[in-house]
């Protein structure tokens, strides 16, 4: 679904991501994992477009998307959470939702979803997302006013509610305690059996291990593993960049 | 146009470039202070004005460079005032209230320099004004030579300051991490007043030197000063000084050159024009990369 | 009671350039460009009428879409920068309004005599209402079914997709570019929306004053214009209002007595209401359950997280 070719990005001197070749499959939760400062949030960043790639190139379904605006991105299918939660904070839950519904028609009846009313069964869509948060109660709440954990979860369904087929998640799991990780893990497997495709960036390696069907690990800006969890727990390599090379020597 | 509208033009703008200095100064404090507390301060070119003002009740009594002199200084408390009104104690999350209050500030200042003077002009002292400099068929105006020195002096004297001295380095530290900044035991706010204070000694100065070109001091010419300071800075780039310094010479320059094609009254549309210039083609400014996504 | 019946207009004038105002900053952006809408919608408005005899409300449609159109056109190359350098290119943007208009001069033959906007002079001679006979009552009713008109579309704006995309997109335009809200067309659509609001009032303006010329135009105008809703509070539409009554009608009215000391105040004011109440008089009192002081972005948003947790951070300093 997601196909990137030798991507790179450099700042000034440092290269953030170094020829990156990754492929997501249709359907897959594939988990993207690396020590700090391994590129992954700039990966994330590349494929939003938020920074432009200053080589290789990048395909979702095919279509080559580099001159493509972030906006336009999302509207062709890539959605994706912050890692520090940037919600509306002064709008509603059920607004955050509402405007981030994405609009696909052309001509008079697109123009009145878009800007005037939506149709009742868009209406309907952000129901639904509303209630798989678990958010149905506090529609009317100022996202602000949330706690966290109600935050991280409009954030994912905010991401859903833009009817993307791929959802980047940008180390959703932060701050949460294990029960809400239980919780967040259903909320993914539930996405990805609705049809999605997620791409996963996290530190909670348990997370990672358990929901994900394949894993790549990215150090300096490289890939240097892929493959099912256990394949990459057990690689040499991973150990080394988490760990520290003397260490690996060890065991 | 023959060669001799060649030569009053290149004069005209030659004598531009020089007033620019005066662009210069302004357009840095605009920027001095945006860089630091990233809002804007539109009460500084009519602060400058005052400062000027404030100058003038000493200039009988001494030589004119200490008149000057006394002009910065007096930036320099009102740069210190405006801070303490309008951005000390106004929440930092809040840029458009610290804009509102400036503007009501430039607005308080520029009635009040109307009511105390009556809305006269009133002469203001230059130096040199009989020294000309011939080269060839080019006069360098001696004021206005001095006007730009001066202006040049300031500038030196700045980017040393924010080099050379702690204070400079907490400028610009705090410029860049205000909270990890106060960790380090730099005050926040005796660092932003300092800022305000420095910007206004070179206000100060702008004002004097304003004065000194045109020969009278006005209140209307605190409008005027700032929309051109602000374009200055923009064209600049934000944050930039050596940009504002630059800029500050081209626009002074640019305003001769369109005033002699076409006019006083029209003068200020095509500067206007030339901004939005920039605006299109390169919105970082003149000194940073061509405006792109990142 | 004449006296009250002027004070009404100017109220009713003003309101629509604070509505105007209240548009654009919605969206975050901050704005000194209303006032060059408002010149264009008199200077246009009341030239149709006095020069071609054109009909009120076809005159005063048309100069709120000339302002319209201009809105959108620099618009687009405006939204390319944000904060300060919008702020700046309003302004000049402005200020070029009031120059050409202070070098246009334009004079025709009518019937009534030479009538035409003249340069420097000014643009006199716009004698509809007068020449038709409308009292200044009627005056006042025009003005405020046109308030009323603009309120209810904004208010109507608020609650539909609009109004949430301007408040996304005020609130965080990364957030809103990534919810896939086409940035650049909201930030558009609200500016020449206010334009064509401030080109109504212009038009209008223009009428009841008969003469208008470049000095009306100038930057205390667009000051106004913004001042009215940032300190009637951005949160409602009601604050602008009840700002336009309380600048306009207590304060440079109530204290005509202080006489030129006037516009002294008003600065004055201004800088005592940011000191004692920074979101605006109307934001905290009666809207409780507001989340804080609004985030208004005017350095440019970066996307990498230190950046973010020091907006954060300085958020709560």
């Amino acid at each position: 679904m997601l196909e990137l070719n030798k991507v790179s990005r450099h700042f000034g001197g440092v290269k953030a991501v170094d020829e990156l070749d990754l492929t997501v499959h249709q359907g897959e939760i594939l988990g993207l994992i690396g020590p700090n400062g391994s590129g992954k949030s700039t990966t994330v960043n590349l494929i939003t477009g938020v920074y432009r790639h200053q080589s290789g190139s990048m395909h979702f379904k095919g279509q080559d998307i580099a001159p493509l605006d972030p906006h336009e991105r999302t509207a062709i299918g890539i959605a994706r959470t912050f890692q520090n939660i940037r919600l509306f904070g002064h709008l509603t839950v059920w607004q955050n939702l509402w405007a981030a519904r994405v609009v696909r028609r052309g001509g008079w009846s697109g123009f009145r979803e878009r800007w005037l009313s939506g149709a009742a069964t868009a209406r309907e869509q952000a129901e639904e997302l509303l209630e798989f948060g678990n958010l149905a109660d506090k529609r009317d709440m100022l996202a602000g006013n949330l706690a966290f954990g109600e935050q991280r979860r409009l954030e994912l369904v905010r991401a859903a509610a833009s009817g993307a087929e791929l959802l980047l998640l940008d180390e959703p799991a932060a701050g949460m305690n294990a029960e809400e990780i239980g919780d967040l893990d259903e909320r993914i497997r539930k996405l990805r059996d609705q049809g999605r495709t997620i791409l996963l960036i996290e530190h909670h390696m348990e997370l990672v291990m358990e929901v994900c069907d394949r894993v790549a690990v990215l150090n300096f800006g490289r890939k240097i593993a892929e493959g099912t969890p256990a394949q990459v727990q057990a690689d040499a390599q991973v150990r080394a960049a988490y760990l520290g090379a003397d260490e690996s020597a060890v065991s | 146009m023959d060669l001799l509208d060649l030569i009053d033009l290149t004069q005209s703008v030659l004598d531009g470039v020089l007033f620019g200095a005066t662009y210069s100064l302004i357009g840095i404090g605009f920027t001095l202070i945006f860089g630091v507390m990233h809002k804007i301060n539109l009460a500084y070119a009519a602060a400058s004005v005052g400062a000027a003002y404030l100058s003038l009740i000493v200039v009988s009594h001494v030589p004119v460079p200490v008149v000057y002199l006394v002009a910065a200084l007096m930036g320099g408390v009102l740069g210190w005032l405006v801070y303490l009104i309008c951005f000390r104690f106004l929440p930092l999350s809040n840029p458009l209230a610290t804009l509102m209050s400036t503007v009501g500030m430039l607005l308080a200042i520029e009635e009040l320099i109307s009511h105390l003077t009556q809305g006269m002009p009133m002469n203001y002292p230059a130096m040199f004004q009989s020294a000309n400099i011939e080269i060839g068929s080019f006069f360098i105006r001696g004021d206005l030579l001095f006007v730009f020195l001066i202006g040049c002096v300031a500038m030196v004297g700045l980017t040393q300051l924010l080099k050379r001295t702690r204070l400079g380095l907490a400028t610009r530290a705090v410029a860049q991490q205000p909270v990890a900044a106060q960790l380090c035991g730099m005050g926040i706010n005796s660092t932003n007043a300092s800022t305000f204070v420095i910007a206004g000694l070179l206000g100060g100065t702008a004002g004097a030197m304003a004065g000194a070109a045109i020969g009278v001091l006005s209140p209307l010419l605190a409008l005027p000063l700032t929309v051109k300071g602000l374009v200055v800075t923009v064209i600049g780039g934000l944050g930039s000084i050596p940009g504002a310094i630059v800029a500050g010479l081209i626009v002074g320059g640019a305003e001769n050159l369109f005033q002699f094609i076409r006019g006083v009254s029209e003068r200020d549309i095509y500067v206007m024009l030339l901004l939005f210039v920039f605006l299109v083609f390169r919105p970082g400014g003149l000194f940073s990369p061509p405006g792109g996504r990142d | 009671m004449d006296f009250y019946l002027g004070l009404a207009q100017v109220i009713g004038i003003h309101t629509l350039l604070g509505l105007s105002a209240w548009c654009v900053l919605h969206t975050g952006q901050v704005s000194l460009a209303q006032g060059g809408f408002f010149a264009i919608g008199a200077y246009v408005a009341g030239m149709l009428t006095s020069m071609w005899q054109w009909p009120l409300a076809l005159a005063l449609v048309t100069g709120a879409g000339i302002a319209c159109v201009v809105a959108i056109a620099v618009g687009f190359p405006a939204m390319r920068v944000k904060g300060l350098m919008l702020v700046v290119a309003t302004t000049a943007f402005a200020e070029i309004v009031r120059l050409v208009f202070f070098n246009l001069e334009w004079r025709i033959e009518t019937s009534e005599g030479v009538v035409g906007p003249n340069g420097s002079l000014g643009f006199g001679g716009i004698r509809y209402f007068p020449s038709n006979g409308w009292s200044a009552f009627e005056v006042n009713a025009l003005i405020w079914s046109l308030v009323g008109g603009v309120l209810l579309l904004l208010w109507w704006f608020d609650r539909s997709r609009v109004g949430t995309l301007w408040r996304a997109v005020g609130e965080d335009e990364i957030a809103a570019q990534s919810a896939g809200i086409n940035l650049t067309a909201t930030k558009v659509s609200a500016f020449g929306i206010g334009g064509a609001i401030a080109g109504l009032a212009g038009g209008v303006f223009a009428h009841y004053t008969t003469h208008v010329e470049h000095s009306n135009f100038g930057i205390l105008l667009a000051t106004f214009a913004i001042a009215y809703p940032i300190l009637g509070g951005l949160a409602s539409l009601a604050g602008t209002l009840f700002a336009v009554i309380f600048i306009q009608g207590f304060l440079l009215e109530g204290l005509r007595f202080l006489g030129e000391w006037r516009s002294l105040l008003f600065g004055a004011l201004i800088v005592l209401v940011m000191l004692v109440r920074p979101d605006g008089f109307l934001s905290r009192a009666l809207w409780p359950g507001r989340v804080g002081p609004r985030r208004q972005q005017t350095a440019s948003p970066s996307v990498d997280d230190s950046d973010t947790a020091r907006q954060e951070g300085s958020r709560h300093a």
